[in-house]
């Protein structure tokens, strides 16, 4: 009977168990809140924006436990330096293309490690006088389960571009490292702890994400206006300057055509229609112009003029190298 | 991450077309249309619900980055921004239904930024004024108009749908209220700086006149005065509003 009243951490152990934690879930929730405008994939955005009050309640849930473990509430206290440089790593990918390392660093490394030490501590918590911790790490446990799943099924999708498995798997040793480095979120170490499974969204709540990304298919163009774009397009290829000068409206062809030239030197040999939106009668649309040194997107707005489509403004939207970050 | 970023690092796909405001609504004018679209036909409701479906991820990804930008304000003001973001979330998703309920899609209307500029307000306070209650105000007006127009073409999902948000947004505006008092208590200073900020922003959505008190087929957006007052908007600020709608320069 005794045995049954064993314990495996005492009362102010618990405590600055609970205010790791909780460091880990409050940072990964600002830290999810505030990429959210950074990134770029719908897909991703609204992932990052479906869990951020999950860990928002995670981080309360663990903040409110304190004050019944003689501590004081809602206190986040990291377990060493060291786990403070992993977050700050974890926290730093914030260009337009660093979305697959944005979240290789939540869904395969910080979550996996928060959920094994979550199922670590269930295990071990006592079932006569720890119900309380044990309620929340139930709760975590299953909210960390579904996010993971979710995340890794959006990430999946991500790392389907030519390289991104390559840069996504550096990216996760490093923070591996650190995390291992730094003992993971108690700073106790990482050896004990048994890998989480976990099952490919069982919800299937991800499908309608990845759905968001599905292409347009045909844009929804004018004949001749499509016509006009693939003869503009194939003039930059073919970098015959004075042709795509022509496909210019009059008022911004000395303007245009001198950012034409800058983008010829680029030596564009493809191109994709990646945006079309109307304003009115005009279209606005998109290009990206591939080659061997990258990528540019060009934005143009196209009216008809004396019964022609033409060029009325243009501008670069973005250039991309060869080996995005 | 920069505290708080700068307002052009906003990303997005490449289906969405970025453009400035004023510029759109001057190349519509020049076309002879109006420069912020009506609810008279299916496409122009359509362009509308797009404007409001940028406008909701704006709204999320502003909600997010007050999640992060304020690490000493209270915990209970990050908890409700949080919250925030996970509702702007599905509103998204939301609209992104809509929308191809009505035959559209994602970037089919440029999208403009005047929202997640009044987003990057620096201080905590002005931006639940500007946002929460300027904002999010202005959106339970479009939002109960919208409401009123697909009742009236029998059009359930929209109604449904928008119904659901508008509850939320009404509990927006309730906690910009609360944290607008929350966060100046003691300072009246910092009080009138957020509130000053709310008005810009309640003038700039005036949209030049084309909000303002009247029956929901006949101005371009009614104020929804009843929703506003569940909301907690005063009698005095519905009546301020009322009366800057009919003194808002040309937009």
């Amino acid at each position: 009977m005794a045995q049954r009243l064993a314990g495996y951490l005492s009362v102010d152990e618990s405590a600055k168990r609970i205010r790791h934690y909780r460091y880990a879930e409050e940072r990964m929730m600002r830290v999810m809140g505030g990429w959210i405008a950074l990134t770029p994939e719908l897909p991703a955005k609204l992932l990052l924006g479906r869990q951020v009050w999950d860990c928002a309640q995670h981080a309360d849930l663990w903040g409110k436990r304190l004050p019944e473990l003689r501590s004081r509430a809602q206190v986040s206290e990291p377990a060493n330096d060291l786990f403070v440089r992993f977050m700050d790593l974890l926290e730093s990918p914030e260009e337009f293309g660093q979305t697959a390392e944005r979240l290789v660093g939540i869904y395969r490394v910080l979550k996996p490690h928060l959920l094994a030490v979550y199922e670590h501590h269930l295990a071990h918590a006592n079932a006569v006088y720890e119900p309380p911790t044990r309620r929340i790490l139930q709760r975590t446990i299953e909210d960390e389960r579904r996010h993971i799943a979710a995340g890794r099924a959006i990430l999946t999708h991500r790392l389907q571009r030519a390289g991104a498995h390559r840069r996504a798997d550096a990216w996760q040793g490093r923070l591996e490292a650190l995390l291992v480095e730094a003992g993971g979120v108690t700073g106790e170490g990482i050896a004990h702890l048994a890998a989480p499974e976990i099952s490919a969204d069982p919800d299937g709540v991800t499908g309608g994400l990845v759905e968001l990304e599905k292409p347009v298919g045909r844009w929804p163009l004018p004949p001749d206006l499509e016509a006009a774009v693939e003869a503009h397009a194939r003039n930059v290829e073919r970098r015959d300057l004075a042709a795509a000068g022509e496909d210019l409206s009059p008022d911004i062809r000395a303007a245009g055509t001198e950012l034409y030239r800058s983008l010829l030197a680029r030596g564009p040999d493809r191109h994709e229609v990646v945006g079309v939106a109307k304003l009115g009668a005009h279209r606005l649309i998109k290009l990206r112009l591939d080659g061997p040194d990258g990528a540019v997107i060009l934005a143009s707005r196209w009216a008809q003029r004396e019964g022609h489509w033409r060029v009325a403004e243009v501008e670069v939207v973005r250039i991309e190298g060869s080996n995005p970050p | 991450m920069d505290r708080p970023i700068a307002y052009d690092k906003l990303a997005r796909e490449d289906r969405f077309m970025r453009m400035r405001a004023r510029r759109v609504a001057e190349l519509k004018l020049e076309q002879g249309l109006p420069p912020f679209p009506d609810l008279a036909r299916r496409e122009s409701i359509k362009e509308r619900v797009h404007g409001i479906l940028v406008g909701e991820l704006q709204a999320m990804e502003g909600a997010g980055r007050t999640v992060y930008d304020f690490p000493d304000a209270p915990w209970e003001f990050t908890l409700d921004m949080a919250r925030q973001v996970w509702d702007e979330s599905r509103h998204v998703e939301i609209y992104i239904q809509l929308l191809e309920h009505l035959g559209g899609y994602a970037g089919e209307f440029p999208e403009t930024t005047i929202l997640w500029r009044c987003a990057c307000a620096e201080d905590a306070a002005a931006r639940v004024a500007g946002v929460n209650r300027g904002l999010e105000g202005l959106a339970c007006d479009v939002f109960n108009q919208l409401i009123h127009i697909a009742r009236k073409i029998g059009d359930p999902i929209i109604e449904h749908a928008v119904d659901f948000v508008l509850a939320d947004e009404i509990t927006h505006v309730r906690m910009g209220s609360k944290w607008l008092n929350e966060l100046t208590k003691g300072d009246p200073e910092r009080r009138k700086r957020a509130i000053e900020f709310q008005e810009t922003i309640d003038e700039r959505f005036n949209l030049g006149g084309l909000r303002r008190e009247g029956d929901h087929e006949e101005v371009p957006i009614s104020i929804a005065t009843e929703a506003r007052r569940l909301a907690g908007f005063t009698d005095e600020e519905i009546a301020r509003l009322i009366k800057t709608t009919q003194r808002s320069p040309v937009y």
